[in-house]
């Protein structure tokens, strides 16, 4: 029972997350989407880990500890090109940075 | 007087911890919501900052203390402030929202809004089904010795099976300060 | 057996506490335990144990409050006092013996100020920053060790917990600078959280040092690492070694920085952006931010008196009598008034010059002392490191050579006078 309110919970902030993702036009907002979908990724790891049948081996712990330290990586990165988009086209509307298109 | 202590002392106090993660779990998900409602940015951002702590302190009651200060001092410390400090450096419209959300209505992106909250909710619905129908969640019982993470066992796997993977991170890590300092310096040229 | 009866038994117990002051504290913690679980009894029910629980812990939350407070109000005072001195005026000598009660008198002044909210201000944000400010900042002292056994939280990752909670001041100040809808406050502000994640890096850094050595990231276990005396005589207490003494005067610049204190208080500098993010504040919200940041410069001193003086063990073996929590707080008032002194001493930095000593000098240099300490222990093996003279050199050595060249060709005058940039200021 308790692990599926943890997984229900943490299916809802997934959602959000995509919510935020799909919804919003503003980069820095799908930004922080895949910043809440990775803390329900991490909730994942945590509660399988407390519920494991050798929680001594801490695998869940490790998985989490890596997958933080790779979203930190992943917002340096994601916000700095936010920024050099911004200063090209003077705006963070993921819809305006078309310029690829054929 | 003395009866009502007794019915109070004699509540299943001892259950009660296990719950507790309910409060922080329901306030993330409550500012996680509002930070996908609000429109002006800063407040969405530290409604997300306010979601990652209860995440944090979730991690905490959850047992892994470890994890959830790591998660506090990453989120809240370095992810919260470069995504304000980004806010701030790219005024966009929406940092300060037009009162009269008609004026700037379009057809285009409402329907767009429309589709993305048809996905998500679609995907919510698929995982809640797959949390309620798999015998595996329903039957999980917590194992008898309660799981702990020491901070001393995080070490010791870090440096010996996990090796590999820390030396990875190290410079993945270096690789993406270098590349967003690099990324975000002002063009010379332009 | 009545009330009054079991009160005047505890209350003798309590005086019998007095004849050891080493264990006086702890020893009151467990009285006020047993006098609740008799209490209880006399009122027909077992005291359950989450009910004792809860009430030492809110009775330690008070008394940790009251201590830091207290402190609070006696730093502001003596800062005064001494800062006077250096610039040969008396200071406040006018309310109470010697001035004493001018923090009183502070107090009242700020409660009865008007509490001004700038009309174009978010108000839900400028209400919540001096919030957001205080509350990890009054919760940081519970991790410290402030006598031996007397510790309120004892996590086994107390550093970093602590370091987690420390994360929440640059939310409080971005909040009020941006709160605030004021040029002058965003600008301090911004430069505050540039300032703050510049140093946090040498401040963490440093710390890691000592977490290396003692092997251990509870603030007790490194506190109890320190005990003892190598020679007979002399403590070992990490300042003593050549890569502690480096991390310590680094720990020492980092905690500078971090509780805003001169000279690198430029975030709120009056004669420059008239005092940045506390601009819009007035009243009591401005008290608080400075309640604020006294008791997390106190808390950050404590953390610096665990790592690396020797937290609460004394320093010489025949002043041993002394009780271990006041060998604490002597440590902390020393640290917190060596402050004092600097700030009378030094002028303030340009941020150029400030941000060019975080990168260039201390990161590089807190490296360096992550090198030493490791060669420390490995030279010396362990724990006989104190008596290895290979260690010693080994770690000295490592320490001065990069000191010298990190001196002579990163951070120079020449340096740090050309290409001037000055960030958040145009």
């Amino acid at each position: 029972m308790m692990l599926q309110i943890l997984l229900a919970i943490s299916a809802a902030l997934f959602a959000l997350g995509l919510l935020a993702a799909l919804t919003r036009r503003n980069a820095i907002m799908v930004l922080i989407g895949i910043e809440l979908m990775l803390g329900a990724g991490n909730l994942n790891f945590i509660s399988f880990w407390k519920f494991s049948a050798h929680p001594e081996t801490i695998t869940g712990v490790m998985f989490a500890i890596f997958s933080i330290a790779i979203a930190a990586a992943e917002a340096a990165v994601g916000l700095a090109i936010v920024i050099q988009v911004h200063r090209r086209l003077h705006s963070v509307d993921v819809n305006e940075a078309n310029q690829l298109k054929g | 007087m003395h009866a009502l202590f007794q019915k109070i002392a004699a509540l299943p106090w001892d259950q009660l911890p296990q719950w507790l993660f309910l409060i922080p779990g329901l306030l993330m998900l409550l500012a996680a919501f509002a930070a996908v409602c609000l429109r002006n940015l800063i407040h969405s951002a530290l409604c997300v900052v306010l979601s990652f702590i209860c995440l944090g302190v979730l991690f905490m009651a959850l047992g892994a203390e470890f994890v959830g200060f790591v998660q506090l001092l990453v989120y809240v410390g370095a992810v919260a402030m470069l995504i304000l400090f980004a806010i701030l450096l790219t005024p966009a419209s929406e940092v300060q929202a037009s009162n009269n959300p008609l004026s700037n209505f379009r057809l285009s992106s409402a329907l767009h809004a429309a589709a993305g909250a048809a996905v998500s909710f679609l995907v919510l619905a698929g995982l809640l089904a797959a949390i309620a129908f798999s015998p595996r969640a329903a039957n999980a019982e917590l194992p008898a010795q309660p799981a702990a993470a020491p901070v001393a066992l995080i070490g010791e796997n870090l440096l010996t099976y996990t090796l590999l993977p820390l030396l990875g991170i190290a410079v993945l890590l270096t690789a993406a300060l270098v590349g967003a300092a690099l990324i975000a310096k002002e063009d010379s040229k332009s | 057996m009545n009330f009054f009866a079991l009160l005047k038994d505890f209350l003798l117990q309590f005086l019998g506490l007095f004849k050891n002051l080493e264990t006086l504290p702890v020893e009151c913690m467990r009285l006020l335990r047993e006098f609740l679980t008799k209490l209880g009894e006399l009122c027909g029910i077992t005291m359950p144990q989450w009910a004792l629980d809860t009430v030492s812990a809110l009775v330690l939350i008070v008394a940790i409050l009251v201590t830091f407070l207290v402190l609070f109000a006696l730093m502001s005072v003596f800062e005064r006092k001494l800062l006077a001195r250096a610039q040969n005026r008396y200071g406040p000598n006018r309310v109470g013996p010697f001035g004493l009660f001018q923090p009183v008198a502070d107090g009242i002044k700020m409660l009865t100020k008007e509490d001004l909210v700038p009309r174009a201000a978010d108000k839900v944000v400028h209400y919540l920053a001096p919030i957001v400010m205080v509350a990890p900042a009054l919760m940081l002292p519970v991790f410290l060790p402030f006598g031996r056994g007397m510790v309120a939280v004892d996590l086994s990752v107390g550093i970093l917990a602590f370091f987690a909670l420390g994360a929440g001041t640059e939310l409080a100040v971005f909040m009020a600078g941006w709160a605030s809808n004021n040029k002058y406050s965003i600008l301090g502000a911004m430069r505050a959280i540039a300032q703050m994640i510049s140093y946090e890096l040498p401040l963490v850094t440093s710390a890691l040092v000592v977490a290396l050595v003692a092997g251990t990231l509870s603030p007790t276990g490194i506190a109890e690492a320190q005990s003892g005396y190598f020679c007979g005589f002399l403590p070992k207490w990490f300042v003593c070694t050549p890569w502690g003494f480096a991390a310590c005067v680094l720990f020492y610049i980092g905690a500078l920085s971090e509780s805003n204190r001169c000279p690198f208080d430029l975030p709120e500098g009056e004669s420059e952006i008239i005092a940045g993010h506390l601009t819009e504040y007035s009243g009591f919200k401005y008290a608080i931010f400075f309640m604020a940041e006294y008791v997390g410069m106190f808390a950050v001193n404590g953390l610096l008196v665990t790592l690396f003086l020797g937290g609460y063990n004394a320093p010489f073996p025949f002043l041993e009598w002394v009780p271990t929590w006041c060998w604490f707080f002597i440590k902390l008032w020393a640290v917190a008034l060596s402050m004092v002194w600097v700030r009378t001493t030094l002028p303030r930095f340009r941020i150029d010059q400030m941000m060019q000593f975080a990168w260039k000098f201390l990161l590089p240099m807190s490296f360096v002392t992550l090198l030493a300490a490791a060669a420390w222990y490995y030279a010396g093996q362990g724990p006989k490191a104190w008596m290895s003279p290979a260690a010693w050199s080994a770690s000295a050595l490592i320490v001065l050579l990069s000191y010298l060249l990190l001196g002579t060709f990163c951070f120079t005058r020449r340096h740090s006078a050309t290409n001037r940039r000055y960030l958040f200021s145009e």
